[in-house]
């Protein structure tokens, strides 16, 4: 069972941080809020979310597993204006999310649970340096680092405490550094991977939003990239995968 | 090496195609001034867009491509069926009606055609559109038998709120086959706001729309477990089908061999590649939707995601342009068969290599580096 009322800004924001990587997943409910994990299909990269129930304006549920149909949902809540409140209804019987706003009533059909891919374990990985960036500076030197390559480097230089992004292309170079006053380097340990574009851009569009990114990197490793939303009664966290250049 | 991108049509300002030109040879000029018999579908030019000249093919020959694989033809046959066929030409606008009935028939229609000078010799090769021998201007056109229309074809053209892509899709999905769909695209038949589209436009714009349609559906289905290489030859085209696990992407790698048709005594190889959207149209140009057709309707079919690397080798033995459907269905021919399972990456690269008679074509790839430097997050302890 599920009965909420949410702000349309606060859903659009969670259900673009989801599409970013996957166009379906399941969405788990209980009495604290709704939360998801899912794996892109290279299994390259995942989201794990989580809206508490203090980011709704009225939240009731119980115990329950929703098949969402990501890219849909995206369409139909185009049309919603900032400060619509929504209301999200699911009773158990029916395999029908009722969603209304504005005077419209939506009933979307779910997708059957089976059909999707299983959640994957929570990851346990160790990534030594930390460092927390805004959102907006982030997505800015991926987006410069996107027209002159289809990969970036992430890595924290220690003996200089400097966090730095850089993309090499066929012909161009592009480095962006930033030192301990535009970066708080929470673990300051060397550090660098080199990640892929295609995934960065659209994760990168929705961190943009983000005051704050705290990135977790290590040696050839995957990165993590941890931040709030809903004005700190959400949680985001991404995982990707390294991309690792045989020499 | 500008001849492997345009493929005749006239990027380099000549007149008329140097490469082409070369087909303007032996005439077995049959002068008619009148023709009874068959017409299997409308020819729709594409000069003068968009005043365009367009009629009915005249040939006891179904104009399906996929009839000529299946019965074993050569490329002489090939050409030497469509050496015969007459493509009869005017404005469009007076014979639209007769040029519509033909195209949403499934069968050829028996036609009466008078023409206003006898039929003269004028083989046109073109690299999407299959070459057509003969032509003649029309005078008078008349279709005798009555068209059988499939109930499908016959709900689409009739529903003027659908647009011209989801028609394509909702017309493949019904079973019609692209060669007949791209008949009702150039003959106006189609879509909210209808047009005469020239018949190389169509075929491509058909090619196009469905398997765009197709990747939406194969991006929701999960990836193979497996490595496959696909491969199939004919008409001395060799086209290799890479399928990789992972998420849709698809590259196509197509070399045309020293002294083959659009190369000159150095091979040319194009390279193009698209993720879930594609920016302007490819460098390869209907080649790339064809092939990615195929793949599409294979992992359709299967309902499999995949990344797919195409690779097509043209040897100087493909001595004339039949037209994409070649790519199309030599790419369809190569996914009806088994594949061979690959352990690895360098294994598929490997084999590819033979298979193609293209063992370089590692390192025009770009998505190959993609594939072999992305860890997956399962190579992590979790």
């Amino acid at each position: 069972m599920l009965k909420a009322t949410i702000d349309a800004d606060i859903l659009k924001e969670s259900i673009d941080a989801i599409s970013a990587l996957v166009t379906e997943c399941r969405l788990h409910t209980d009495e604290n809020g709704i939360s998801t994990r899912a794996v892109d299909t290279a299994n390259v990269a995942m989201i794990s979310l989580l809206l508490k129930k203090e980011a709704f304006s009225s939240f009731a549920a119980t115990r329950s597993e929703l098949g969402i149909d990501i890219a849909k949902m995206k369409n139909i809540f185009g049309m919603m204006a900032k400060n619509d409140m929504i209301t999200l209804e699911l009773t158990d019987d029916i395999h029908k999310l009722q969603v209304s706003f504005q005077g419209y009533k939506y009933s979307i059909t779910l997708l059957d649970e089976n059909t999707i891919r299983k959640d994957p374990n929570p990851p346990t990985i160790e990534l030594p340096g930390k460092v927390a960036i805004p959102g907006a500076e982030l997505n800015s030197a991926i987006k410069a680092a996107a027209v002159v390559s289809d990969k970036i480097a992430l890595g924290i230089d220690a003996a200089k405490q400097i966090f730095f992004m850089a993309a090499e292309g066929d012909t161009d170079h592009i480095r962006r550094e930033f030192g301990k006053d535009e970066v708080s380097f929470i673990n300051g340990v060397e550090a660098k991977s080199l990640f892929s574009l295609d995934y960065m851009k659209d994760m990168g569009k929705v961190m943009s939003r983000a005051e704050e990114v705290e990135i977790h990197l290590g040696i050839d490793h995957p990165a993590k990239f941890s931040f709030n939303i809903a004005g700190g009664n959400g949680h985001v966290e991404y995982l990707l995968a390294p991309r690792i250049e045989a020499d | 090496m500008m001849c492997a991108t345009c493929k005749g049509k006239g990027m380099c300002g000549l007149p008329q195609c140097p490469v082409l030109k070369r087909f303007h040879a032996q005439a077995r000029t049959a002068p008619v001034r009148e023709f009874m018999g068959y017409s299997p579908s409308l020819f729709i030019g594409s000069y003068g867009y968009p005043r365009v000249a367009g009629g009915p093919l005249l040939i006891d020959d179904a104009d399906n491509p996929p009839s000529w694989v299946a019965s074993g033809l050569g490329i002489e046959d090939i050409v030497d069926i469509r050496a015969r066929t007459i493509r009869g030409m005017s404005h469009v606008t007076p014979y639209l009606p007769a040029l519509q009935e033909l195209a949403i028939s499934s069968i050829p229609l028996d036609v009466e055609v008078r023409f206003t000078r006898p039929v003269s010799f004028d083989l046109t090769f073109d690299g999407t559109v299959a070459p057509v021998g003969l032509s003649g201007s029309l005078e008078r056109m008349k279709v005798i038998d009555n068209p059988k229309v499939d109930p499908s074809v016959d709900r689409v053209i009739s529903d003027t709120d659908l647009g011209a892509m989801g028609a394509c899709s909702e017309l493949h999905q019904s079973g019609i086959d692209v060669y007949q769909i791209s008949g009702l695209m150039s003959g106006g038949l189609i879509g909210r706001r209808r047009k005469v589209v020239p018949t190389r436009w169509s075929i491509t714009a058909v090619d196009d729309s469905v398997s765009i349609a197709l990747k939406q559906k194969i991006a929701r289905y999960s990836s193979i477990d497996h490595i496959r290489v696909f491969s199939n030859d004919l008409y001395a085209n060799r086209i290799i089908v890479v399928l990789l696990p992972g998420d849709w992407r698809y590259e196509m790698i197509e070399r045309w061999g020293p002294r083959s048709l659009w190369s000159g005594e150095k091979e040319s190889i194009t390279v193009d590649r698209e993720g879930m959207k594609k920016k302007g149209y490819s460098p390869i140009s209907g080649a790339y939707y064809s092939a990615r057709l195929a793949v599409a309707e294979y992992l359709e079919a299967t309902r499999q995601c995949a990344r797919v690397i195409v690779i097509r080798n043209v040897s100087a033995d493909y001595w004339a342009p039949l037209g994409t459907w070649v790519i199309r269905e030599v790419a369809r021919g190569a996914m009806n068969k088994p594949g061979i399972p690959c352990e690895t990456v360098d294994e598929a690269v490997t084999i590819a290599g033979m298979a193609s008679g293209f063992p370089g074509w590692g390192s025009y790839s770009t998505l190959l580096p993609e594939i072999r430097n992305q860890r997956t997050l399962f190579d992590f302890r979790f």
